[in-house]
């Protein structure tokens, strides 16, 4: 290789991090459109969720994979051999495209735990985008005669968490699940409280029931 | 210790099987460029392992009812342990046996398809981490599990096909990883308090 490897893992690193957003954001379509998590969707509609979902991962793959074709990269054309350190900097052709990211990673390609980090953080974010973006569906659904959603949903009558989701958005949803996290972490608490005194010191000098 | 292992595995004629299994397979490169480049491709170090992690991520929002989401959501926590905790198994194999990679060994027979790693081959760590997370799926969606062992299968036959691996190596590296999960699972109901609160807590923030 002819180039610093550190130049090579950042160049890497956000080439990874767009496909593994593109691809985490597809996934979360297909799941939420799946179980119904209304709030997570980015289009109103759930079969078009499902295939914008297998869209953005195709997308994605195919980006990540033809990306050395416009952008420059340790994949020059006619250097792309199987031993990544004779590599050129430039851009691939078509020949080489199928071995382009085969860079081994003290060369500068990503180790697993480098991809340990990126990925939670591109499926961070694309949660995030379907939150914001499901805001918008959800009102669209709401206006929509009521939503073809009705009371009889799995699990309606729950507030809080994904569950909450099914009508609302994150946004309207979030303060149910924090209250409802709020109340039970109070509850573990008095039931905390309670188990322990029944084995306290106290009780067991005294005999006091 | 390694050259007692590499002569085991000599008198037992492991290795001569395993050589020529490889050298065949890898023999039939250089026919197909299409095929050969589809093999690079899932091969590589991003699509596969990336598509074992994005099945953990679609897992956690699958569940129909609540009850079904907890269980996907606990599921995947143990998936994502059995990962770490195969890594750790596969790193003491590799630190008790060195075992030189195929192309170290036959790399005038091989038509090396992937980058020459440098870390010893047995057992298959990317097979490993595949069959952990497959067996996690498995355990809550029997048919998605099998899709999953189908592409953990695949991506052990790519980097077998590219010359990088014995058939040994992906054969260990399959049964550490559904090993390792095994036992996660075992310890999974002392750590059960734990992984419930860490559920929790990421429902109170409306993502779980």
């Amino acid at each position: 290789m002819n180039t610093d490897p550190e130049i090579v893992r950042d160049v890497f690193a956000s080439h990874y991090f767009f496909f593994a957003f593109m691809a985490s954001l597809g996934t979360l379509q297909i799941a939420t459109s799946n179980s119904g998590i209304r709030g997570l969707w980015l289009i109103p509609h759930r079969r078009l969720t499902r295939w914008l979902g297998v869209a953005l991962i195709l997308a994605g793959i195919a980006v990540f994979f033809a990306q050395p074709l416009w952008i420059e990269g340790p994949w020059a054309a006619g250097s792309v051999e199987a031993d990544s350190v004779s590599r050129e900097w430039g851009q691939a052709d078509w020949g080489d495209l199928g071995g382009a990211r085969n860079v081994n990673d003290i060369d500068g390609g990503l180790d697993g735990t480098k991809q340990a980090i990126w990925f939670p953080l591109a499926a961070i974010l694309a949660f995030a985008v379907s939150a914001v973006v499901g805001t918008l569906s959800v009102k669209i659904l709401m206006k929509d005669a009521a939503s073809d959603a009705t009371a009889k949903d799995n699990d309606l009558e729950i507030t809080g968490g994904l569950a909450g989701m099914v009508l609302r958005s994150y946004f309207a949803n979030l303060p149910d699940s924090l209250r409802s996290l709020r109340s039970e972490i109070v509850d573990d608490w008095r039931t905390g409280l309670h188990a322990a005194d029944k084995w306290s010191l106290f009780r067991m000098i005294f005999g006091r029931s | 210790m390694e050259l007692v292992q590499n002569d085991l595995w000599q008198v037992l004629g492991v290795s001569n099987i395993d050589a020529n299994i490889v050298i065949w397979l890898n023999g039939l490169s250089g026919n197909v460029k299409l095929f050969d480049d589809l093999m690079r491709v899932i091969a590589s170090d991003y699509l596969m392992p990336l598509a074992f992690s994005l099945a953990m991520f679609g897992l956690w929002f699958s569940g129909r009812t609540r009850a079904q989401r907890v269980q996907y959501q606990i599921t995947m926590l143990v998936g994502i342990s059995a990962l770490t905790l195969a890594n750790i198994v596969v790193w003491l194999f590799n630190i008790t046996w060195e075992r030189p990679r195929p192309f170290v060994e036959y790399g005038d027979q091989l038509n090396l398809l992937f980058y020459p790693a440098t870390d010893p081959s047995f057992p298959a760590n990317p097979v490993a981490v595949g069959f952990a997370a497959a067996s996690a799926a498995w355990t809550v969606n029997r048919k998605f599990g099998w899709w999953m062992f189908g592409a953990a299968t695949l991506f052990g036959f790519s980097r077998l096909y590219a010359g990088i691996f014995y058939p040994t190596d992906i054969i260990g590296g399959a049964l550490v990883g559904i090993a390792v999960y095994a036992v996660a699972s075992y310890l999974r109901r002392f750590l059960e308090p734990l992984i419930t609160s860490f559920v929790r807590i990421i429902r109170g923030l409306s993502a779980a």
